[in-house]
């Protein structure tokens, strides 16, 4: 069996994270069921976020702990607007036989084709129409398709989790299951999971099962082969007119080529060699965010050939021996960092509010402010949590 | 209930108690006492009382009934310009409490937006230029895009002279008991830069230390805020280590949550400590010009500063 399903939350207390997100979908189908529709209320609620969050495991759960019968929908359910009426509206129109509320479901929003939209009109008016309260989920919710939906509903977004809870979550898993990972193994799946809690767990049973930590990663490596491969002739070969097309092969966003080139020109050049790269890097990044204000894909060219011949010829000669390139370390500090200041964060983001700043400037001038934070009742007027607390107090 | 952070506690709450902007005031107060406000656009430097200005003006407008008819959002925290207009929409929909037609929205840094949301912005300042006013408050403003500012009453916002900040922080030092010598009336104007917020916040950090306040404290507390180990990274480019040099730009970026540009601006300055020939000091200074003036078109300041650490290295080589 699946250890996503085994091990679904079935309460409100295994979830992680989400406490700000309960209250408001409790809310919601408790203003639903107040019967107080005076105005126009919300009879819809979308629950969105990246996958692998929990966003239809929090619905279930919910609905359990409200004692409300839950009838969900996935995507191709809604496939078809014929198929969505026949089962949809008896759902809308019956009263339960055991007078139990229900709640419906309506799972994977963003699996509705634009195309199709009648899946998706249909979808609205029941919205209208419908005597119990629905509740959605979606990947993204600013899909262009989805702009009829938005309107119409409550928007609740759900956080990534964290790593640290991530991290809890599978040692929990390995408990019920009587199983043993190495902690610096485990630690490495919930850097990967970025976020996604079920992709991590499902990392973990993959790895239970072949005891082999670095088996789930094959394709990850794939990848790094081929660009270890055009980093090799980028960097050691002559540019010729077959350096234009070298970074056609790897199956990489051009984003993620430029994280690779800009982590390993210092391994193979130096001085003048050095700057010119650096200074065509610099180019490059320009030509991104000219492509991104004016989307004007056609700048794309000149990357692309910055990028591949322009760095190839900054050097004299060609560059013999082997050089071990190393894989783009950058993003995961950044993203370790934020971990970290986490705590951090959201003391910034209490004391921006009440002095009518913005978090950024708060987050900058951190160190001055940081004495002022020392004040007891400062700390209380901001309502500074037990742990934001810890954080102050620990020695910098 | 008084807050006990200092830039709440002694924010004026009427127009008289401002310091400075004497003439932005004056209309401002008039514009206000008429019940009719157009939208406006504050520009100026960080600390220089705009946010004060627009919490005066509807306090002023809305009495005691404030809070529920404003809303204040900040362009660079909000993700998107979809969140910004889904909260204006939300607040927009209801109408104001009281006598005053319309409630007011204060969008503050207003050009950390791009020219495409601030479009989206106009569009929405007009769909609910019937229930709204808008406030935007920006650094420059030739971020703005004209449509917007066409549609604004723009007031620029000096930076406080010396004897304005003078007043703020004799008003204090009176109010909490704390004595203050000229000398340090100085180094608190100095570390000030005329930005009166972070004169408070310099003053409250140094008083929460010992309410005898001198100038020795001061500079302390100061160089705790200044973005550290500049020099250890310049020293390493100079000196021709790229790669300790990058490592160490990384980690102060990371861990100070410091932006490119600030670094930038660490760095320019920096560069006058150097012990280099005069020609190699403005070599350096230009390449940082240009460094800073890519970082402002380009998407990645990090890249950005890669590249001019490299040209230090080359720089060094040749001293």
């Amino acid at each position: 069996m699946q250890w996503t399903e085994k091990h679904r939350p079935k309460s409100l207390h295994e979830i992680k994270d989400q406490d700000e997100a309960i209250l408001k979908i409790k809310n919601f189908i408790g203003t639903f069921y107040l019967g107080k529709l005076t105005k126009t209320p919300r009879k819809a609620l979308v629950l969105h976020g990246p996958p692998g969050i929990g966003k239809t495991t929090l619905a279930h759960v919910i609905a359990k702990e409200e004692n409300l019968e839950i009838f969900e929908l996935n995507a191709s359910d809604l496939r078809n607007k014929l198929k969505l009426k026949e089962i949809l509206r008896p759902a809308i129109e019956q009263k339960s036989l055991i007078r139990k509320g229900k709640i419906i479901l309506v799972d994977e929003v963003d699996g509705i084709s634009a195309v199709d939209r009648g899946g998706l009109m249909e979808l609205l008016s029941l919205i209208t129409l419908t005597n119990y309260p629905i509740i959605i989920t979606a990947n993204n919710i600013w899909a262009p398709k989805l702009s009829g939906l938005r309107k119409k509903s409550e928007l609740v977004r759900l956080k990534e989790i964290n790593y640290n809870s991530i991290k809890d979550v599978m040692i929990n898993v390995l408990r019920k299951e009587n199983n043993f990972i190495n902690n610096n193994f485990l630690t490495k799946i919930a850097i990967n999971a970025k976020g996604d809690l079920r992709s991590a767990i499902n990392d973990l049973q993959t790895a239970s099962i072949t005891k082999d930590p670095s088996s789930n990663l094959v394709d990850e490596r794939n990848k790094e082969t081929d660009i270890f491969n055009a980093l090799k002739l980028v960097f050691k070969g002559k540019p010729t007119n077959e350096t234009l097309s070298i970074y056609d092969s790897v199956k990489m966003p051009i984003d993620e080529i430029i994280l690779w080139v800009e982590e390993n020109i210092p391994a193979e050049y130096q001085r003048r060699e050095l700057k010119r790269a650096y200074d065509l890097l610099s180019k490059v990044d320009i030509f991104r965010k000219r492509i991104y204000r004016q989307q004007y894909w056609r700048f794309l060219v000149y990357e692309n050939i910055l990028l591949s011949y322009g760095v190839s010829s900054s050097k004299k000669d060609v560059k013999p021996g082997f050089t071990s390139y190393k894989k783009p370390t950058r993003i995961l500090k950044i993203w370790m960092n934020n971990q970290k200041t986490f705590k951090k964060k959201s003391i910034a983001k209490k004391y921006a509010r009440k002095v009518h700043v913005g978090e950024k400037r708060i987050m900058s001038e951190f160190p001055i402010i940081r004495n002022i934070l020392k004040n007891p009742e400062v700390r209380r007027e901001l309502r500074l949590s037990d742990e934001e607390i810890n954080y102050l107090d620990k020695p910098i | 209930m008084e807050s006990e952070i200092w830039t709440e506690k002694f924010r004026p709450s009427r127009f008289s108690d401002v310091v400075g902007q004497e003439e932005i005031i004056k209309r401002v107060e008039a514009l206000t006492n008429s019940l009719n406000i157009p939208h406006f656009l504050f520009a100026g430097p960080a600390g220089t009382g705009k946010s004060t200005l627009a919490l005066i003006i509807v306090k002023e407008l809305f009495k005691e009934n404030w809070k529920e008819n404003y809303l204040e959002l900040n362009a660079s925290d909000e993700r998107g310009i979809q969140i910004v207009r889904e909260k204006v929409k939300n607040f927009a929909r209801t109408k104001s409490l009281g006598s005053v037609p319309f409630k007011v929205i204060f969008l503050d840094e207003a050009d950390a937006l791009t020219p495409e949301a601030q479009q989206a912005l106009r569009r929405t300042m007009e769909n609910y230029s019937a229930t709204c006013r808008f406030i935007l408050s920006v650094n420059y403003s030739s971020k703005v895009i004209d449509p917007i500012q066409s549609r604004c009453v723009l007031f620029r916002f000096k930076i406080l002279e010396k004897k304005d900040i003078e007043r703020v922080i004799k008003k204090i030092a009176e109010t909490e008991n704390l004595t203050i010598d000229q000398n340090s009336i100085e180094a608190l104007y100095e570390g000030s830069e005329g930005d009166c917020r972070r004169c408070i916040n310099l003053i409250q950090s140094t008083a929460s230390i010992s309410p005898d306040i001198n100038s020795e404290l001061i500079s302390t507390i100061l160089s705790s805020s200044k973005p550290k180990d500049i020099k250890i990274i310049l020293d390493y480019a100079l000196s021709g280590d790229f790669q300790k040099s990058r490592e160490k730009l990384l980690d102060v970026m990371l861990k100070e949550s410091i932006s490119g540009e600030d670094i930038i601006k660490a760095i320019q300055k920096e560069i006058w400590n150097l012990p280099v020939e005069p020609e190699l000091k403005v070599k350096l200074t230009e390449k940082t010009g240009e460094t800073e003036f890519r970082i402002v078109e380009g998407s990645d300041p990090f890249i950005q500063l890669q590249s001019l650490i490299a040209s230090f290295v080359l720089a060094g080589i040749g001293k």
